[in-house]
């Protein structure tokens, strides 16, 4: 018995010191390597969650692949500025979820996830001046010429508004009696005025570099397919020293097919604007906005070119980061769901402060427990420090991501670790003025207080797991999850320690000389007050 | 020894005292306000480097448009700020117009939440708490189910357990319209906490009674259900204290952004101890004596006497 007794306690010193080493690493690397996995509102950064916008018509297979692409692309775009440990998922399947540690400027974390990325070459109508023509050219001044019958497919307005109002795509074609008519997608007529009326609107909010009202047609190769940024291989932010002063660009490479519908388009609008047909230029657009329109000054490229445009170096980088990763499979609504951003100052002092909570905590509980309880109460003081450091331990194994909340629920469970362990004093001390003896009445106040220790912590696990699926059916799902995370293992850990790790101390305490004084028990004969 | 169980009657009347302040409360001056979670809207976390007045910042945000503004303060001396769902354009407009005013701002949290989100989490919180109270229910019947009427005790710890929830709400609210409060996500988590707390202390009372009923120290149920509590007065006060020690310091040290769920925890505690002491077995004692007529009597003339 009692050299079972041994074993247990060697095996008990045995975790503790595993989770010591664990929570304090000696060298980094071994064991507990990696830090604790701090949330959000601990290290500060941002928090962002947006709906997904399927096509319609999308079969739940479609949208599962699309949302996978979307957050491998999301991930391959965070990844080049080295966030630490991002959180990128799904959840329920039509929502992204992105965290990101330490990056607290949000509007830069959401043009980063929310730029669908699409990069898209047409060709641009250019008039005599050299300056792209607009819708508008053709509705003042209704002069057939602009509208040459020697390119193929029709003319595209795209009056997409800014703040995501869309407006109707305006298709510009010639009958064979040769007019010139405006048709939207489904192929009706619009009438002029209307469609003055809309030009007029939507240029009253543009914003400079806006590619709505453009005349523009797609750059095919030859073969019918339009030069997209798929067909991209590489793209790097460039420095150009022109006369000028730097100026900033992206270059890129395209893969074998793109180089040869590349220089497919190039060649076309090489020879463009000669006999009579309107001059076009090349136009790359991003996401629908017009990046730059470089004339065409060579018929061939061969696999190579940049991307310039009115750019900072900081915007080449993202421009650059942006094609590399490739565009968004379906777009995300704006704005987000949700957003959440708290700053890292804010954050490093919560964790000084919980860290003097929780300490303060664990210090009053064990003088109250040495004061009321003595000798048990030290065991139990001993056994709190395991149940503290074990904890610990589990949270950076598992790991749990540690958050305001999480701590909220450490330190709570903390208060209720003691509570097994008050359970079973309380016992012993029954069974002690009932007159057994210490070794009977410390089994037997094992024993009898297990059922109530069983009980009770059974309904805590219950909540633990409605809060967790609260917390993973929710947006702003960390501090609930943290909580029931951190209280879950809290209370799991407190039964452990309280019916394994004080019992063997206690145990051990049997035959020694101290066990012969009953004092240290707090039980006296005469003057028992309760 | 004491005799709780007799005074089972003063017991009910002190919860009953509470409950319907509360209640009263919550039904007039403390309407419980939402937080942005739950309503929809942004928060904003300022800190100036200069003290600026509550007062003043409310005029400010007033004239700049923002006539549902709410602002509290927090001990740190910075103030969340809550409005209707900003838009980008609206945030640095906001955010120019304070630095205008009071000089150098800091903005060191921020959240906006869309209404149909904050729907979602209303109703996904309360079906949490619904479930949370069949669950415990289900189980406790289940742990009891050896028991004559195992069906009673899971319904007096669901009594108990409202009680609790019926208090915490109640001074939340009394406390909320004092200083602003706002029941936010972590006021539910507390809420869900304080259940877990309550049905914990519950069933250690419980599972005495067990006990002594199968040791069969007496045939009276009520001396039985007394001696039970007196058993366990002890156990249940000192972790009722040691748990109280650790979410005061919790409350005084960590502060503002886990203040309600602190408060809530704090409140709930106290309130769980007396439920499981004074609420739960003793009314487990009304029950099986089938008194509930005699509670009614008692009542008329003890309000005429005081």
């Amino acid at each position: 018995m009692l050299r079972r007794n041994t074993l247990v306690f060697i095996i008990v010193v045995i975790i503790f010191a595993i989770a010591l080493c664990v929570v304090f690493p000696v060298e980094k690397g071994i064991l507990g390597g990696k830090d604790m996995r701090l949330g959000l509102d601990l290290v500060g950064g941002s928090h962002l969650v947006y709906q997904a916008q399927f096509p319609e018509g999308a079969t739940g297979e479609d949208k599962a692949r699309a949302m996978d692409r979307t957050l491998e692309t999301i991930r391959t775009r965070i990844d080049k500025y080295g966030v630490t440990e991002p959180i990128i998922q799904s959840q329920e399947g039509d929502r992204v979820l992105v965290q990101l540690p330490g990056f607290t400027d949000i509007e830069e974390a959401k043009k980063l996830v929310e730029q669908t990325g699409f990069l898209e070459f047409r060709e641009v109508e250019l008039n005599q001046g050299g300056n792209p023509v607009y819708l508008g050219d053709y509705l003042e001044n209704s002069n057939p010429e602009f509208f040459n019958d020697g390119v193929e497919g029709s003319r595209i307005f795209v009056g997409e508004g800014v703040d995501g109002k869309h407006y109707p795509v305006v298709f510009l074609v010639k009958d064979e009696a040769g007019n010139l008519s405006y048709r939207d997608e489904a192929d009706n007529s619009i009438d002029v005025e209307e469609l003055k009326q809309i030009e007029a609107e939507i240029k009253a909010q543009l914003v400079s570099g806006s590619a709505a009202l453009l005349s523009w047609i797609p750059a095919r190769g030859d073969e019918g397919t339009q030069l997209t940024g798929n067909f991209l291989a590489e793209a790097t932010p460039m420095v150009a020293t022109k006369p000028t002063g730097a100026e900033f660009q992206v270059g890129i490479k395209w893969n074998e097919e793109g180089g040869v519908i590349f220089d497919q388009v190039a060649k076309r609008l090489y020879n463009s604007g000669q006999y009579g047909t309107p001059q076009r230029a090349l136009g790359i657009f991003l996401d629908n906005v017009l990046l730059s329109f470089p004339q065409i000054l060579e018929s061939a490229y061969h696999g190579e070119g940049v991307i310039t445009g009115n750019f900072t170096m900081a915007e080449t980088e993202r421009l650059a980061n942006l094609l590399e990763s490739g565009a968004l499979p379906m777009p995300l609504e704006k704005p987000p769901l949700y957003e959440e951003v708290i700053s890292a100052t804010l954050g490093a002092g919560f964790i000084d402060k919980s860290v003097k909570a929780g300490l303060i905590g664990i210090i009053l509980i064990m003088l109250f427990m040495i004061i009321y309880y003595r000798l048990p109460g030290v065991l139990a003081s001993l056994a709190l420090i395991f149940y503290g450091a074990v904890v610990l331990a589990i949270f950076k194994l598992v790991p749990v991501t540690l958050t305001l909340a999480g701590i909220g629920g450490f330190v709570l469970s903390i208060g209720m670790a003691v509570d097994a362990n008050v359970l079973i004093f309380e016992r012993m001390k029954e069974e002690l003025r009932a007159g057994r003896t210490l070794g009977a009445a410390i089994e037997a106040g094992f024993n009898r207080a297990w059922a109530a220790i069983r009980d009770s912590n059974i309904t805590t696990f219950i909540i633990c797991g409605i809060l967790y699926w609260l917390g993973s059916n929710i947006v702003a799902s960390a501090p609930v999850m943290g909580f029931a995370l951190t209280l879950f293992f809290g209370v799991a850990v407190s039964m452990f320690t309280a019916i394994v790790v004080t019992r063997t101390l206690l145990r051990l305490f049997v035959g020694s000389r101290l066990a012969q004084k009953t004092s240290l028990f707090r039980v006296y004969s005469g003057r028992d007050n309760v | 020894m004491f005799d709780i169980t007799g005074k089972r009657f003063w017991f009910f009347l002190i919860s009953a005292v509470v409950i319907v302040i509360g209640i009263i409360s919550l039904a007039s001056f403390g309407r419980l306000k939402l937080g942005v979670e739950f309503s929809s809207g942004s928060m904003m976390r300022v800190s100036f480097e200069q003290p600026v007045a509550q007062e003043e910042l409310r005029d400010e945000l007033v004239s700049l448009g923002y006539t549902d503004v709410i602002i509290q303060s927090t001990r740190e001396g910075d103030f969340y700020i809550r409005t209707h769902k900003l838009s980008e354009d609206e945030k640095a407009g906001l955010q120019h117009a304070l630095t205008d005013r009071f000089g150098e701002v800091q903005e060191t949290e921020f959240y906006s939440v869309s209404p149909w989100v904050a729907t979602e989490t209303a109703n996904n919180a309360a079906i949490a708490v619904a479930v949370a109270a069949v669950g415990i229910l289900l189980y406790i019947t289940w742990a009891f189910r050896r028991m004559p009427k195992p069906f009673r005790y899971g319904i007096c710890a669901i009594v108990a357990l409202v009680h609790d929830v019926l208090v915490a709400l109640g001074i939340f609210s009394i406390l909320g319209s004092i200083l602003g409060w706002e029941i936010n996500l972590m006021f539910i988590t507390g809420i869900l906490a304080v259940i877990g707390y309550s049905v914990n202390n519950t069933v250690v009372i419980f599972d005495r009674i067990r006990e002594n009923l199968a040791r069969g120290i007496s045939s009276n149920f009520e001396v039985v259900v007394n001696n039970s509590l007196v058993e366990t007065l002890s156990r249940s006060l000192n972790t009722s204290l040691t748990t109280i020690v650790v979410v005061v310091a919790l409350l005084l040290f960590v502060g503002a952004s886990i203040q309600n769920f602190a408060v809530v925890l704090l409140i709930g505690i106290i309130a769980g101890t007396y439920s499981s002491l004074y609420i739960a077995p003793l009314l487990l004692v009304v029950w099986e004596k089938g008194e509930w007529g005699r509670f009614v009597k008692w009542l008329a003339p003890s309000r005429s006497q005081s």
